[in-house]
């Protein structure tokens, strides 16, 4: 059953990149950011099963989900004061150098 | 009348061992199926607004994994922390943006990579991943993890001050 787990993790995690990749606003690579930090919150969840590790796996999640709260919270101001500079939310206005597929 | 848990079932030439599950191990499954479908209705949807609530309702059905093993910290943590307030944010965030252009915002390059990635990984982990869920949080553990880690537990909540803090300085000094 760990395996369900791991493997809709897996795909969550692909989707936020994908969501990440294709993204052409700020608020949607937001929410890519936030799927991929639920992605990770899900594959923490099989640590909390090994008996030696649940204390641990509990910090860890405290851990995680404190940083990433305060990353994506840090990552709203930086839209708001981008869209106070520039009047807009899209990506083109950030993005520096790069490839292209 | 005594159900058998585990049935043998003859499929080609295979003798395949079936599990009866039980109802926490189902549910288990339905909400990580749920979980995957919201997350790819976040993809596809066009719009901002509807997509921060389907990210939301992802990172609920998450929250409700864990609180379905009856780990209530972490429920608690990404239910009212994550998802009450950086979520609740985004979806405001959102609900102003609603879209930059009509079309959808989905690149098929790089979908046809990501696709085959998740059918690999996804095959990879379910063939040699076979572990069972065992049910081991109780209680003790959060006064333990409390009484051992209260400095990390302080540490992280005087560093959200001051990350609030500095992020409020930063914007007032950007206003002016």
């Amino acid at each position: 059953m760990i395996a369900a787990v791991l493997v809709a993790s897996a795909v969550i995690l692909l989707v936020g990149y994908l969501m990440a990749m294709s993204s052409k606003d700020l608020v949607r690579l937001l929410i890519s950011l936030e799927l991929m930090f639920g992605a990770v919150f899900l594959a923490l969840f099989p640590l909390f099963s090994i008996p030696e590790l649940t204390a641990i796996a509990l910090g860890i999640a405290v851990l995680t989900i404190f940083t990433s709260g305060g990353e994506l919270m840090i990552l709203i101001a930086s839209f708001v004061v981008l869209d106070k500079q520039t009047r807009s939310m899209s990506t083109d206005n950030i993005t520096a150098g790069g490839d292209e597929v | 009348m005594v159900l058998e848990r585990v049935k043998i079932v003859r499929f080609i030439n295979l003798n395949l061992r079936c599990e009866r599950m039980d109802m926490v191990t189902s549910s288990l499954l339905v909400m990580c199926g749920f979980a995957v479908l919201t997350s790819f209705a976040a993809l596809l949807s066009r719009d901002n607004f509807y997509s921060a609530l389907y990210m939301s309702i992802t990172l609920l059905v998450i929250a409700g994994i864990y609180a379905l093993y009856n780990v209530q910290p972490v429920f608690i943590l990404i239910a009212f922390i994550f998802v009450g307030a950086v979520g609740a944010v985004t979806v405001a965030l959102a609900a102003t943006y609603r879209q930059i252009g009509p079309q959808l915002n989905l690149d098929y390059a790089w979908a046809i990579p990501t696709a085959i990635t998740i059918l690999v990984l996804g095959f990879s982990i379910y063939a040699y991943v076979n572990y069972d869920i065992i049910y081991t949080f109780n209680d003790r553990i959060v006064a333990n993890f409390i009484s051992d880690y209260i400095v990390l537990v302080l540490f992280f909540i005087s560093l959200s001050i001051l990350l609030m803090m500095s992020v409020v300085k930063f914007i007032r000094r950007e206003a002016t």
